[in-house]
């Protein structure tokens, strides 16, 4: 079953990624902002795809995404930024920084779910 | 005097921050998507129960598990969107928040800084606070807005200058 880590610090959005995900047959990991993701990468996470917020305290998505490419477990996870930001400047600096696919909020399950999709390494 | 306006300025600033805070609390549907999880898992958990009681009347009344088992898939289709909907009130509650959160910086910070208006807290500050493009555009149309309005407001002073006091 493949492992998703969601990155958001609203509570309430981190529960209903998770609902959606679990209910579409995913193992689902969360954490509040990057430097809680960081940290369960270092845990020895190995997520198949990662989903993050941009706008996060104590580290933003994008200073998630630099960090997670630097280390060798997750230089190649795909990681889908899922935000209330629709584009411009915020949306290069992640493609820049290493973002796979960017979903704009809101967003329906099925856009993301067919995201994942196209994302996960097929077996 | 300037000092004391200035003092009454912050406080209107630092009341109005706390006024906007204090919404916030309300206008999180955090209990909204909450109680459509709840509707949704108390729909599943009587779907399973339905589905064990169609099972054990399937030979018994073909009539009552047939609609047992149509009622099994419109539970299925209903959790479906209850689901859904409860997704996007999460991601508009997490926007409405967020605006919510730029104004009472914006108010805060204009509650304990010195100077005008203007310099304690710019439209490129405002700006920096954003965190979505929906709020960009209304930044944008408040701004045209304002200048029609003032340009509007200047034309009407010259008219009146040029007519004179009498005219």
């Amino acid at each position: 079953m493949p492992a998703i880590l969601v990155l958001d610090d609203s509570a309430t959005m981190v529960m209903s990624l998770s609902r959606i995900l679990k209910s579409a047959g995913y193992e689902v990991e969360t954490a509040s902002n990057g430097k809680e993701g960081m940290a369960k990468l270092a845990g020895g996470l190995k997520p198949s795809v990662i989903l993050t917020d941009i706008n996060m305290p104590q580290m933003d998505g994008i200073a998630f995404i630099k960090e997670a490419r630097k280390s060798a477990s997750t230089r190649f996870t795909p990681i889908i930024v899922l935000t209330t930001e629709s584009g411009g400047q915020k949306r290069d600096e992640a493609r820049a920084a290493g973002a796979s696919a960017w979903l704009t909020k809101p967003t329906e399950p099925n856009e993301l779910l067919t995201a994942l999709k196209q994302l996960l390494p097929s077996k | 005097m300037q000092s004391t306006i200035e003092a009454s300025d912050h406080l209107v600033c630092a009341v109005l921050a706390a006024q906007v805070a204090e919404l916030r609390s309300r206008i999180d549907t955090g209990a909204t998507v909450e109680l459509l999880w709840q509707t949704s898992d108390m729909l599943s958990r009587l779907s399973g129960l339905v589905l064990e009681f169609a099972k054990r009347c399937s030979e018994s009344d073909p009539n009552l598990n047939e609609e047992c088992n149509a009622a099994i898939a419109a539970e299925a289709e209903i959790s479906r969107s209850l689901e859904s909907l409860a997704f996007t009130q999460a991601q508009r509650n997490d926007f409405t928040c967020q605006t919510v959160d730029c104004v009472v910086t914006a108010l805060e910070r204009l509650a304990v800084t010195e100077g005008t208006v203007g310099a304690r807290l710019s439209p490129s500050d405002l700006d920096a606070l954003y965190v979505s493009e929906e709020q960009r555009k209304v930044h944008d149309l408040a701004t045209r807005r304002f200048n029609t309005a003032a340009l509007a407001g200047r034309t009407d002073a010259e008219s009146r200058n040029r007519e004179g006091p009498g005219g």
